[in-house]
């Protein structure tokens, strides 16, 4: 059974799109089948951050308005099997999406064997953003511990509860995951930032991790490399652990605390 | 706890009825053919209540319409007659039974006084003792509360017609809750709050915390800076009217 899940935020800069690529490279490391769709039409950020910007040739509103089959645009990932990127277009905008248009293709990206099939919303509320999370079975909220990003999230959880398929279906609700980027414990301590507590107190939703704010998520991006496969940094680590938690498995909660620095560490330590 | 498994409860429905005018069955399917024809669709599947207005002397009719009906697939339901003799043709046909419309003005009533005496045109008036009449629901009385089970979310509205609120979940800032009655929030209240929307003067706000953007009482409202702080966070409040002022009181 393919899974459809939507990546959004309401709130632009959060990290949906930084999101999208690690987690859907770190499904597939996983030896899972996995597509991720940007639907972000007219600003075009995954395929950048995903290092595939020059190999695209047809985009999602090619496959969606028909002029290109599902094949054609896909494409792969060269460094992770299984990994396929449907990349949005610069030329068009949002209106160029159709809602039967984006339900055949992930029906057919169903019908191809994709167990996972991975929506990176775009910012806002509007239709963009309903369209990309509408056939979504599990929706990951991406929120940085700050106060117009958490309202923002509430807002648009409030939309996954309404506007979904599934709840204009009548069917079980769109599963909600909670992920906290750009978590600097220090900044919380010294109460500049929200504590994840707070944030899990007022969104009532199960958080699926915490990703620490981290100079190689923006190395990463610069590089075309999802961070995630940036095995030293603790972002690459907090992406991984919010796979493994997403499949099941029991991990205790990390970079929560501040890093103990020794004065050596201090002195000779990296930064 | 056991669960539930069945529960009966009364409400009222609006139902589609059929007047009868004609007491012959070929008449009366041929202006229904015509009817039905004007939107097909519009037919499919509702549910019907009979009400000859005539004496009906075939005591076939009421079976015959009945079969006629369902090919149109309408889902007769039950027929409307005081007549005892419709009434016992009623339940062959295997409809159930209502009771005449006691809220039809006087006027009719009158025109109706020169009608036949059996015929189910004769008003309703004192009903005779009839056990088969089917239970009837009046659209008054009380109101049970609306209950929500989960968190409010910003930009989310909830409004509570004619009765209370409850609300088992937080109310999110920029979320907005509304009720004609009394609102009770087991959770975080830090949305807004509007209790007594019509005007009830009596209506109250209980929340289990609470540091809303705005409560308001049949129009008398406080905002967040008008509340005081030993009121925020504080466990559970409950605001009240009282000579026309809002009064906060932990509980």
């Amino acid at each position: 059974m393919s899974k459809v899940i939507v990546v959004t935020s309401g709130k632009g800069g959060v990290g949906k799109t930084t999101t999208s690529a690690s987690f859907s490279t770190a499904l597939a490391m996983k030896g899972h089948k996995v597509a991720v769709i940007d639907f972000d039409v007219g600003l075009r950020n995954l395929d950048l951050i995903m290092g595939v910007e020059r190999r695209v040739v047809y985009d999602f509103v090619n496959v969606v308005q028909g002029e290109a089959s599902l094949k054609q645009a896909l494409i792969k990932d060269k460094r992770i099997e299984g990994l396929y990127i449907l990349a949005a277009s610069q030329t068009r905008d949002k209106d160029a999406l159709t809602l039967e248009g984006v339900e055949k293709v992930i029906n057919d990206l169903k019908a191809d064997g994709f167990d996972y099939i991975i929506c990176d919303s775009p910012a806002g509320i509007e239709k963009g953003a309903q369209l990309a999370l509408y056939f979504a079975d599990e929706a990951i909220v991406v929120t940085n511990p700050e106060v117009s990003s958490v309202r923002d999230s509430d807002r648009i959880l409030g939309i996954l509860q309404a506007k979904s398929r599934r709840a204009e279906m009548g069917e079980d609700p769109v599963v909600e995951h909670l992920v906290l980027t750009r978590y600097n414990p220090t900044r919380v301590t010294a109460g500049e930032m929200l504590s994840k507590d707070d944030v899990v107190d007022l969104l009532s939703i199960k958080l699926l991790g915490v990703v620490p704010e981290s100079q190689e998520v923006l190395n990463a991006s610069n590089s075309g490399e999802p961070v995630v496969l940036n095995h030293d940094s603790d972002a690459a680590q907090a992406y991984v652990d919010i796979v493994e938690r997403f499949l099941g498995a029991d991990k205790e909660h990390r970079f929560l605390t501040e890093e103990k620095k020794g004065w050596l560490n201090k002195l000779f330590g990296k930064k | 706890m056991s669960e539930k498994i069945i529960e009966l409860k009364g409400s009222v429905l609006s139902l589609t009825v059929l007047h009868l005018h004609s007491n012959d069955i070929a008449q009366t399917k041929a202006a229904l053919a015509q009817k039905i024809e004007q939107a097909p669709s519009f037919f499919v599947g509702i549910p019907i209540i009979l009400e000859p207005k005539v004496e009906l002397k075939d005591p076939t009719y009421l079976a015959l319409l009945v079969e006629y009906l369902h090919q149109l697939q309408m889902i007769p339901i039950g027929l409307r007659s005081q007549d005892p003799m419709v009434q016992s043709l009623a339940s062959y046909a295997g409809l159930a039974i209502f009771p005449e419309d006691h809220r039809r003005p006087t006027v009719q009533l009158d025109t109706a006084a020169n009608a036949n005496p059996m015929s189910a045109r004769t008003p309703a008036s004192p009903p005779p003792a009839e056990p088969s009449y089917a239970p009837v629901v009046l659209d008054d009385g009380l109101k049970s509360a609306l209950v929500i089970e989960r968190a409010v979310r910003s930009g989310q509205q909830i409004y509570a017609k004619d009765r209370d609120l409850v609300i088992f979940g937080s109310v999110n800032p920029g979320a907005e809750i509304i009720a004609d009655g009394s609102i009770t929030v087991f959770g975080k209240l830090q949305g807004k709050a509007i209790a007594g929307s019509s005007g009830a003067t009596d209506a109250s706000i209980v929340a289990k915390q609470l540091d809303p953007e705005l409560v308001c009482i049949a129009g008398i409202y406080q905002l967040a800076d008008d509340i005081g702080s030993e009121f925020k966070n504080s466990g559970l409040v409950q605001a009240k009217l009282a000579k026309e002022q809002l009064i906060l009181q932990c509980l």
